[in-house]
């Protein structure tokens, strides 16, 4: 029994920390824009797909193939900001959300005509047996997942709090309109949150991917609920609480799958998010979320 | 003209799909919860046809009272949070609607073969239209009987003075409570109203097709439920109208000559309405 928790325990960290990479994108868009942006998952698709693309045709290492996936998802979410965000700044919040509805359906189509069979195949990140420490066992590629989850958020804070850059996302952040009139060019400051948004997308997707070693065209809607899911667990807006939000959906999934079966683990996410916003946490209610 | 008949039922379904989120967007209120009551609505109306032997106006009636008592189940603890958190925590509630009907089996044997939803593999066999000897264009007739119906209930409600306390709480909800608008009260009854009418679009939804399964009812169903009202306009009900026929008439079906490339120019086309008009094709001066 307690060698069985402890193991989902230690699985559940492991997808995760895919989460926390999927939310920390979310979050970062959001918390900038203050914008839903329904197309994330279908824009870390098309990255996906775009590496798939390219290990059919040609063939290449996981390296080239980790950075196809980010270029591909950078694209398509350029193509996203400057169809669904660039014309509605400052307009309304729910025409952008209904015209980035529109792109993730756009990408579902792009991508099913280029490759037509449903399921592909993945070059896996790591073909051996999974580390066994006594009784538990650990996925190598969980580990990387960890690790890049870890490198991400280090990167991101630095890039956050050590940059002029990071400076003038904070300021739009708390103030878009005291930062523009401090000479801080907000569309400027947007397109490059939307980039780095959808490199480290592009990193999850590449790395859960690459851990499942299959690509089906249902990532785009997966990687925009989980990812939705596991931001606001953690509380819109904060970069700490995406992590632990993407760390707290993956123990809470493992858990209720080994209690209560796979068809009620989704359910009870859901569940639990329903009730937790509908209770107002504290943690949720941050000042950029109303 | 057949096919006509048969696009015209599905214009009404979604025309009653997007006029459900249209009376929650008038109180400026962005729910992807009516998925889930259009999936209340369609298992409602189905299993009381097909298992219980109702006729398909009383088991409608039931789809439009289990629409209306979940939405304001739902409607009294989502509506304390607005903006993006109420889209997420509809959101959550929509796909939690959808994974109940994936786990949920009820079969019953009528005249020898097993009936009823069946989790994962749906609700087949929902054969009231054909069992009856009714044409298509009878079908379409009596569902658009439903829609012209809710198309005047929502007139009539924008004509009355309680259009004008939707509007009020959608346009500014401190301006609204300051003159005693009771916030809750109204953001309920619009959520309920969008149940109703929602639960009423599913049980002819799942008539029109004979058959539903969970997946008939995910996020990309709720997104164009709310996408109708908002290409349309919130100026008045036949924006909604106009945007089902615009998507459903001229999108899916008028481009079907371009064959698969249709549904690429599908999202381009939905990206430049949305751009040239913010605020719909009937649009007033609000935005949502």
């Amino acid at each position: 029994m307690l060698a069985d928790l402890i193991q989902n325990t230690l699985d559940g960290l492991s997808i995760g920390a895919a989460y926390a990479l999927l939310a920390l994108g979310f979050t970062l868009i959001f918390g900038v824009l203050r914008r839903a942006n329904l197309s994330y998952g279908a824009a870390i698709m098309f990255g996906c797909y775009c590496a798939t693309w390219t290990h059919l045709n040609f063939g290449a290492g996981l390296l080239l193939l980790a950075a196809i996936t980010v270029a591909g998802t950078v694209l398509a979410g350029a193509y996203v900001e400057r169809l669904c965000f660039a014309p509605h700044r400052g307009g309304s919040m729910i025409a952008a959300m209904v015209a980035s509805f529109a792109l993730w359906m756009q990408f579902e189509e792009l991508v099913t005509l280029v490759m037509p069979t449903h399921l592909y195949a993945f070059p896996a990140l790591y073909e051996g047996a999974p580390l066994a420490f006594g009784p538990y066992t650990l996925r190598v590629d969980a580990l990387v997942m960890f690790g890049a989850a870890i490198a991400a958020c280090a990167l991101l804070w630095g890039t956050l709090y050590r940059t002029r850059f990071g400076l003038a996302v904070r300021a739009v952040t708390e103030q878009p309109a005291a930062a523009s009139l401090a000479g801080i060019n907000l569309p400027w400051v947007y397109v490059r949150v939307f980039a780095l948004a959808s490199a480290i997308g592009g990193v999850a997707g590449y790395l859960v991917v690459a851990s499942h070693g299959q690509i089906t065209p249902m990532l785009g809607m997966w990687s925009t609920l989980k990812g939705l899911l596991a931001m606001m667990l953690g509380g819109l807006g904060s970069l700490p609480g995406a992590v632990v939000g993407g760390l707290a959906l993956g123990l809470l999934e493992a858990h209720s799958q080994w209690f209560l079966g796979p068809q009620l683990r989704d359910l009870i996410a859901y569940l639990l998010l329903f009730v937790l916003l509908a209770a107002r946490v504290p943690w949720m209610h941050t000042r950029s979320a109303s | 003209m057949d096919f006509y008949f048969s696009l015209a039922q599905l214009i009404g379904v979604h025309t009653l799909l997007g006029l459900s989120a249209y009376i929650v967007l008038l109180t400026g209120q962005v729910s992807l919860a009516q998925a889930g009551f259009f999936a209340v609505g369609a298992y409602t109306a189905g299993m009381l046809t097909v298992l219980a032997g109702w006729h398909l106006v009383p088991a409608l009636g039931a789809s439009a009272l289990s629409g209306a008592a979940v939405a304001c189940a739902v409607g009294f603890p989502a509506l304390r949070v607005k903006g993006l958190m109420l889209v997420i925590a509809t959101l959550a509630f929509g796909e939690g609607v959808r994974l109940f009907f994936f786990n949920f089996d009820y079969q019953v044997a009528v005249d020898g073969i097993r009936l009823g939803p069946l989790g994962g593999e749906g609700f087949r066999q929902i054969r009231f239209f054909p069992e009856n000897g009714w044409g298509t264009g009878e079908v379409m007739l009596f569902m658009w009987v439903f829609v012209i119906a809710a198309m005047a209930l929502l007139w009539w409600f924008d004509r009355s003075r309680y259009g004008s306390v939707l509007r009020a709480v959608g346009e500014d909800e401190l301006a609204a409570q300051s003159v005693g608008i009771n916030l809750t009260a109204v953001k309920v009854s619009a959520m309920t109203v969008g149940g109703a009418i929602a639960g009423v679009g599913g049980g002819l939804y799942a008539h029109y097709t004979t058959h539903i399964e969970h997946s008939s009812f995910n996020i990309l169903v709720a997104t164009f439920a709310i996408a109708y009202p908002i290409l349309g306009g919130l100026r008045n009900v036949f924006g909604t109208l106009l945007a089902v026929i615009f998507v459903q008439g001229f999108l899916v079906e008028g481009l079907r000559f371009m064959g698969d490339w249709r549904n690429l120019l599908f999202g381009a086309l939905i990206v430049l309405a949305m751009n040239l008009r913010p605020s719909g094709f009937l649009g007033g001066r609000r935005r949502a």
